[in-house]
């Protein structure tokens, strides 16, 4: 197929002298994809003119093989087809929610003979193909147990996998997308452990066990810990009549879903803060809380406050100290380096009034008193010269 | 053998005594004029988050001060050779102090750039120029040394200034620290208190009764004339009277400027990207952040100590060889970066990096001093200031956009090396020429003197047989 189709382009080009023949500057590259993932392969030909591109799919081992062309909607709308023709022809198959059935051969073909789609003729020129091989697997049947862990104080995580898509090269663990340092091994083995010897509320998360397959397998175990919260800073500063901004996070999963305000009087009573009201606004985000206090009043403001964050799993609090500065504190500190200065220069210009008289006259007759006197001489000299000869 | 550069003065500098008081003002003043630009970047963090802007409308301050602090070095000359030094320092460190207390109140980010970038700028510009002019008007047999005292300034109060901005952000706010710094600032007024005139007594040469003979006249005029040759009358002539632009006739110092902005776009950028380097290394935030405490302690000693080395005998007459080596010796440490390994390399590189640089920065103005002379050594540095600002600036994003380029920091430190090698050797091919001509030039005006006093006897004998003629027949 491919020697036929180098024999054709070869004949295109000594039969076309001037115009350039079609030509790939990008072939499609073979896929290897799980079920209901999807895929792309991409397809770039130059010529003049601007060749056209299509897409086949070739069912079948030869010499029986059928020829399907493919169109954008084609496959229940799982085939897109986005195609460029500016300076060259770029064209890009889509294949989406991918079966076992869409396993093939895929065909980019490309011509740019003015005759090429006229079929009373004798197709005397063939486009010229470009193959790129789609396999499609069944996901790996992946064990795990358990299934997840909820409100643990450890854990031992096990996957065990049946019917890997190709022999297994690895495995590793994941937390949250990230790879765990020492988990990575080279063992062939189906079955990978994992051991968290001590769940803290900041060790949930989505963990994953990861098979080095062609292509990768993997199984999602949530672990699901108590809310942790965390004060982003235990001591806040604000400035009299300015903004007050206190902020808590959470570093667990599930993240909090429920934020509360409560600002703690002397009693220990607590004093729920809601949204809007006065000078008070919450905003929160799941692993986020802030809570803005327009209008910061020395009297009222100052003094602690709680944030508790709830989840599915139970709540928990962090505590914040706020200082509210007053306008002027900075005020005396300043005053009194200025005094200081001032202090220091009369000092130095008294010391220096003291002082002014002996020190000039020493620089000026050391330097310059044997030339002075020469200058005299020659003065007196020409002065008594002029003078007696008026 | 090269002679030392005429000093141009009417008087012998006292060499000590008030100096060494004069020589702590200008460290106050010198120190506040390079760190105080520096150390406001901690307070970046904190002003960002209160007008929620970027980081480089905040970097933009630093730039401002900068650009200001060199455009105000001309005008600062002009300011010294007017009205001498005192005066401008104070009215420097109070402008800076009135800068930073009206940027305690600013409302907007603009408010920041005029107050603290401008003003500031121009009042640290008013601070620098003086303090370096005061030290060659005091100090003429141990300058390098009152020099290199003098610029240590720099690195002791960055390495005071940082923590104790940091203490002050934490506990007043930004707003509260700027006021406070205001105050701080103004002890550079202290400073300029010290810096006492030296005052000339007026010379009877210059009275104007003399008869106008023209013995007179060449008297005057050889030992007092501290500007220039006033020949034209004019335009020319009223600016020279400011600041001195004949200095761009004076070989040696556009040999000088020349060298120093190949130097300068190489100078700062590896302090700048030190300890971004060292994070790039894979070396944790406080380990980097001690490799720059490293280098400023030993810049801190490294400046007297060049000053005083630069002092002795042997080296003081060829102090223009021992600034182009040291320029050089730079370059190389810059070259040599690339190889060092590990946190320990970085530490070594970080330690003789120290030194080059103190030593650069200790004689960087001494040279000056010793090319141009003391009286024209304001105007000088004032115009060496607004040619060097353009390397000085364009240096870090340059050196930035070529980590950004090659994404490696080899190129870099290979890139600043190379400037400061050439720049270096550059500075020392022409001094040695320079010093062959300056050498030269002082034989054949040795000759002419001793053929004029030849004359001038021969002149005063005859006139004195015919005064002896005269008061005989009379």
């Amino acid at each position: 197929m491919r020697l036929l189709g180098a024999f054709v382009t070869l004949s295109l080009c000594v039969y076309h002298a001037n115009a350039a023949t079609a030509g790939f500057i990008k072939s499609p590259l073979s896929l290897m994809k799980l079920i209901d993932d999807s895929g792309q392969l991409h397809c770039e030909v130059i010529g003049n003119p601007i060749p056209e591109v299509q897409w086949w799919f070739i069912e079948g081992e030869e010499p029986d093989e059928t020829y399907i062309q493919l169109f954008d909607g084609a496959r229940d709308d799982r085939v897109r087809i986005n195609a460029t023709y500016v300076q060259h022809a770029t064209s890009t198959l889509y294949l989406s929610d991918l079966t076992l059935n869409d396993t093939g051969m895929y065909e980019c073909r490309a011509s740019n003979d003015p005759h090429r789609n006229e079929l009373k003729k004798t197709p005397k020129i063939k486009w010229i193909r470009s193959q790129a091989n789609v396999l499609v697997f069944e996901t790996a049947d992946i064990l795990a147990n358990p299934e997840s862990v909820v409100n643990q104080t450890s854990a031992i995580l096990n996957c065990t996998i049946t019917n890997p898509p190709s022999p297994i090269k690895g495995s590793y663990w994941t937390k949250n997308g990230d790879k765990i340092k020492g988990t990575e091994t080279e063992s062939v083995s189906s079955i990978t452990m994992y051991t968290l010897d001590k769940i803290g509320n900041t060790d949930g998360g989505v963990y994953a066990c990861v098979f080095q397959t062609e292509p990768q397998s993997e199984k999602n175990i949530e672990v699901k810990t108590p809310p942790h919260v965390k004060p982003y800073k235990e001591s806040e500063h604000g400035n009299e009549d300015d903004k007050g901004v206190l902020v808590c996070v959470s570093h667990s999963y599930p993240p909090p879903t429920d934020w509360t305000w409560y600002k703690l009087a002397e009693n220990k009573e607590k004093e729920a803060i809601s949204n809007g009201t006065a000078r008070y606004e919450i905003k929160s985000q799941p692993n986020k809380t802030t809570l803005y206090i327009h209008a910061l009043d020395i009297k009222t403001d100052m003094g602690d406050y709680q944030c508790q964050g709830t989840n599915e799993l139970g709540n928990a609090v962090g505590k914040i100290h706020l200082r509210v500065r007053s306008r002027l504190a900075a005020l005396w500190p300043f005053l009194g380096i200025v005094a200081e200065v001032i202090v220091l220069i009369t000092i130095i210009f008294i010391y220096e009034k003291k002082r002014k008289p002996d020190e000039i006259t020493d620089d000026d007759d050391s330097g310059s008193a044997p030339l002075k006197s020469n200058a005299a001489t020659n003065h007196k000299d020409k002065n008594v010269r002029q003078r007696n000869s008026n | 053998m090269p002679s030392p550069a005429p000093t141009n003065l009417d008087y012998t500098p006292p060499d000590g005594g008030w100096g060494w008081a004069v020589v702590f003002g200008s460290f106050i003043s010198i120190g506040f004029s390079y760190a105080f630009p520096k150390s406001l970047t901690i307070y970046y963090k904190e002003i960002q988050r209160y007008f929620l802007s970027s980081y480089s409308e905040i970097a933009w301050v630093s730039s401002i001060m900068l650009a200001s602090m060199y455009a105000g070095g001309p005008v600062s000359s002009i300011l010294v050779n007017r009205y001498g030094s005192r005066p401008v320092v104070m009215t420097g460190g109070v402008m800076v102090g009135i800068g930073m207390v009206a940027s305690s109140f600013a409302t907007s980010i603009t408010h920041l750039y005029i107050c603290v970038g401008v003003i500031g700028g121009f009042g640290l510009a008013f601070n620098l120029q003086p303090a370096l002019t005061i030290i060659g008007k005091y100090f003429q047999v141990k300058r390098p040394m009152a020099n290199g005292l003098a610029m240590a300034g720099s690195p002791v109060f960055l390495s005071t200034l940082a923590p104790l901005n940091q203490f002050l952000c934490d506990s007043f706010g930004w707003r509260g620290s700027f006021l406070i710094l205001g105050g701080f600032v103004m002890n550079c007024c202290v400073a300029g208190a010290l810096m006492r005139p030296i005052r000339v007594k007026p010379r009877m040469s210059l009275d104007p009764t003399a008869n106008g003979a023209k013995n007179d006249k060449e008297v005057s005029d050889e030992k007092t004339s501290t500007k220039s040759p006033v020949e034209k009358t004019g335009c020319a002539d009223r600016v020279n009277k400011f600041i001195d632009l004949s200095l761009f006739r004076h070989r040696g110092y556009l040999i000088y400027l020349v060298g120093n902005v190949i130097m300068f776009f190489g100078f700062f950028a590896p302090v700048v990207f030190l300890a971004l380097y060292a994070k790039h290394m894979q070396v944790d935030e406080y380990s980097a952040a001690l490799l720059l405490s490293i280098f400023a302690l030993v810049d801190m000693f490294a400046r007297p100590i060049t000053g005083l080395v630069a002092n002795t005998k042997w080296i003081r007459p060829r102090i223009q060889y021992f600034f182009s080596l040291s320029v050089a010796y730079n370059g190389l440490c810059h070259i040599l970066c690339p190889f060092a390994t590990g946190y320990g390399g970085l530490v070594v590189y970080a330690v003789f990096f120290g030194v080059a640089f103190g030593m650069v920065c200790a004689l960087l103005f001494e040279v000056l001093t010793d090319l141009v002379g003391p009286q024209r050594f304001s105007s000088a540095v004032g115009l060496a200031t607004i040619i060097e600002c353009a390397p000085v600036l364009l240096g870090p994003p340059i050196s930035g956009a070529l980590v950004d380029i090659f994404d490696d920091y080899s190129y870099m430190y290979y890139a600043c090396g190379v400037m400061m090698l050439v720049g270096g050797i550059f500075l020392l091919i022409m001094n040695y020429y320079n010093y062959k001509w300056l050498a030269q030039e002082e034989t054949q005006r040795r000759q002419l003197e001793e053929e004029k006093g030849a004359m001038e006897e021969l002149k005063e004998m005859g006139s004195s047989a015919e005064n002896e003629t005269d008061e005989t027949l009379a």
